[in-house]
């Protein structure tokens, strides 16, 4: 007794020491800075463009300082011509942002590229590829944003549910057949994701450090999800005596991490509308819509192998744990967009999405082994068919 | 710029500079109008481009000005301010002229709030404009306050040990040397570092005007050197900042002044780099071409003329009309870049 109470309280004190400690560090690397001496070079200077909004005859850019030195906004550069502009904040320190504005007559479908020009005569270049009218955050386009992520999100999570009858009559190995159609989906979904991600995670600005705050966002999802898998399995197990449980879990866990992949998904195309960075078209639409469908046949598949049909309320849950976010991405994505979000979420997504096939692979015994012949076809199928529908949207 | 910038551009040239182009049209429009209302649209138009390439909002342009007191130069004192050197007779009764160029480091303000790391003859860019009369003896004592190796070649008619190239009066940090030969021949002619990479010793500023006037003389004239330069600010091997005589926009911000019916005589140097091709374009008028100003009758009559890197022309014009008068390269282009002008006519 009287050691953990010795215990308890030498913690807090040994936490405040190392904290004190590292202080102290930095404070006294702060006052005799070993690196002043080599930093007779010049001024690392950089600018992250963080958002650009297209409005009639104006543009308005938000710019951030992602380097380690302060940069000083001299002149702008707008498709090559020197151009009037007002700016919230010439002289930049490190990670400051600022707005530059400007009144420019910018054609629609046509490129803007804008260069800040610093004091020290540095350009820093932003290609806007098609300039496109911002929508602005009113009610009305709320809504469109909205029916975008129910059209490529909820709508087609839901058809793809509506395979579980069709699940119900097959034979275990076929059952082994889908399951392994679903991690060759998964596997698929994984890899687009993490290059999407890394991909916005490189356009972060550099000391928001695109690439951790992906990883942070992959493990944090990863980590959440086995708790889950962990408090949704001993609560199923103690209070219902349900035989669909353990599938319903899985069903569940499945349609968590496609969610949290649609919300990427979703992100990226409200964002590219947004950013005015691609011309959005139907096409586009339909495409997202065919390829998520077989996310609706990856989250029942686990269930088809047990008795009896969970009720209806599942069925939409799932549908709106998968879709659902497709459409908060939407949101996200057109009217708050940043990269550093967006690498944090694509982390997140492709986190989930791994721990998903995980989940479903250690599932998978006996007759519906990853190693036996259907299964394997599944696998691979999966992969094809991931791949056949992405075709529709590239 | 880069290429692609670069590229774009062309692709788009239309687009950008609405302001410019507009501001053209104005111009263009000035010389078809009926002489009585002539002056005061020709006020209003002008004065409207000048607006649209000033500090307007939403026009084109560089926001704010250029301090040209802690640059130490302005570009309308280096329109006019001619360096006859310090004049003495040798015994053989010919007029000697002698100079001290000091090539120093130095910062320079050459668009507002942007600064470029230049190298300088004397502190400004253009070095200063070295006028003399066809026979004279000329002696320039060249010292290196840098540290890096420099020299100054002029183009002209001298010895081969005078001709200021590798190895020849080549002065390295804190030596000199004294270029000494005779000015000839008449004309509009210029000088610059000849020293290794040689791009990079010119575009860093180190040129200026040499002028040499025919022993007869010419008809007196308002005459004024302009030097067509340009910056890489970025060091990408493209120029980020065209000028006229160094500052861009800065004719537009303080226009030339000048008097009606009185003959300007303009002595036009080119020393872009990076660029093949510059010109000078005037609205409104025409003018008289004097190719490298070595002859007293002029050979052409124009509205523009090009010139590759280093080529020079004095060119001579008269306004007839009071008002704001645009010229500027018709590598349009650099216009949108910088190199913008106006004569203010009264």
């Amino acid at each position: 007794m009287a050691t953990s109470v010795r215990n308890r309280k030498s913690v807090p004190i040994a936490i405040g020491f190392v904290l004190l400690l590292v202080t102290a560090a930095v404070g006294l690397f702060k006052i005799f800075d070993a690196t002043v001496s080599l930093r007779e070079s010049p001024p690392v200077e950089t600018l992250a463009f963080e958002r650009t909004v297209f409005d009639e005859g104006t543009i308005e850019v938000q710019v951030r300082n992602d380097g380690p030195d302060e940069v000083i906004v001299a002149q702008l550069l707008v498709n090559d011509s020197y151009w009037n502009f007002e700016v919230t904040d010439r002289e930049l320190s490190r990670l400051e942002t600022a707005t530059i504005s400007l009144e420019y007559p910018w054609e629609e479908g046509l490129p803007v590229v804008m260069s800040v020009v610093t004091a020290t005569g540095i350009t820093i270049t932003h290609v806007v590829e098609a300039a496109t009218l911002t929508p602005d955050a009113d009610a009305s386009t709320f809504v469109t944003y909205a029916l975008l992520g129910l059209y490529i999100g909820v709508i087609p999570v839901v058809f793809g549910l509506f395979s579980f009858p069709l699940l119900k009559r097959i034979s275990k190995p076929w059952l082994g057949f889908f399951l392994a159609l679903t991690i060759g989906l998964l596997v698929f979904l994984f890899i687009d994701t993490v290059v999407e991600g890394l991909e916005l995670a490189g356009e972060t600005a550099g000391s928001l450090d695109g690439v951790g705050l992906f990883v942070i966002g992959a493990l944090l999802a990863v980590s959440g999800l086995m708790y889950l898998e962990d408090f949704l399995g001993r609560r199923k197990s103690g209070v219902s005596t349900s035989t669909a449980s353990r599938g319903l879990v899985l069903a569940y866990l499945i349609a968590a991490g496609i969610g949290l992949h649609n919300l990427g998904e979703g992100l990226a195309v409200g964002s590219a509308i947004a950013a005015g960075e691609v011309a959005l078209g139907t096409f586009l639409v339909i495409g997202f819509a065919l390829h998520n469908t077989t996310e609706g046949l990856a989250i029942v598949a686990p269930m088809g192998g047990e008795q009896g049909r969970p009720s209806l309320w599942h069925f939409a849950g799932l549908g709106a744990v998968a879709g659902a976010p497709t459409i908060l991405g939407a949101w996200i994505g057109g009217f708050l967009f940043a990269p550093a979000w967006a690498a944090l979420m694509f982390g997140l997504a492709a986190g989930a999405v791994a721990q998903v096939v995980w989940a479903i692979g250690s599932s998978m015994r006996g007759e519906m082994s990853l190693s036996r012949g259907l299964p394997t076809l599944g696998f691979l199928t999966g992969l094809v068919v991931m791949y056949g529908t992405g075709l529709l949207v590239a | 710029m880069g290429s692609v910038n670069r590229r774009r551009f062309f692709q788009r040239a239309g687009l950008a500079g609405a302001a410019g182009g507009a501001a053209l049209v104005g111009g263009k429009k000035l010389v078809s109008a009926e002489s009585e209302h002539q002056r005061a649209g020709k006020v209003i138009v002008a004065q409207g481009a000048r607006a649209a390439h000033g500090s307007a909002h939403g026009g084109q342009g560089a926001v704010g000005t250029v301090d040209h007191e802690r640059n130490g130069f302005h570009p309308l004192e280096v329109l006019t301010d001619f360096d006859y050197g310090e004049v003495s007779k040798d015994v053989a009764g010919r007029t000697v002229r002698d100079y001290e160029f000091v090539v120093a480091n130095k910062e320079i303000e050459i668009a507002p709030g942007v600064f470029f790391p230049a190298w300088t003859y004397n502190g400004r860019v253009p070095g200063p404009s070295i006028r003399a009369i066809e026979g004279d003896r000329i002696r320039v004592r060249l010292v290196n306050t840098t540290e890096h190796k420099h020299t100054i070649h002029f183009h002209g008619i001298h010895p081969a040990n005078m001709d200021g190239i590798p190895g020849v009066g080549e002065v390295g940090p804190g030596e000199t040397f004294v270029y000494d030969f005779i000015a000839e021949p008449f004309g509009t002619h210029l000088y610059h570092c000849h020293s290794h990479p040689l791009a990079q010793h010119i575009q860093r500023g180190l040129y200026g005007a040499f002028i040499i006037d025919p022993k007869k003389g010419r008809p007196p004239a308002n005459e004024m050197v302009l030097v067509m330069n340009a910056f890489d600010t970025n060091f990408d091997g493209a120029n980020e900042v065209y000028a006229a005589n160094t500052v861009a926009f800065a004719y537009v911000n303080d226009p030339i002044p000048i008097r009606k019916g009185e003959l300007q005589r303009m002595h036009v140097i080119n020393v872009t780099e990076f660029d093949p091709l510059n010109s000078i374009h005037l609205h409104a008028n025409f003018f008289n071409v004097f190719r490298t100003g070595t002859s007293l009758e002029p050979s052409e009559f124009t509205d523009i003329l090009s010139f590759v890197q280093a080529e020079r022309h004095m060119v001579e014009f008269t306004y007839q009309e009071e008002g704001l008068f645009m010229f500027h390269a018709h590598q349009t282009e650099f216009v949108d870049l910088g190199w913008m002008s106006f004569f203010e006519v009264s």
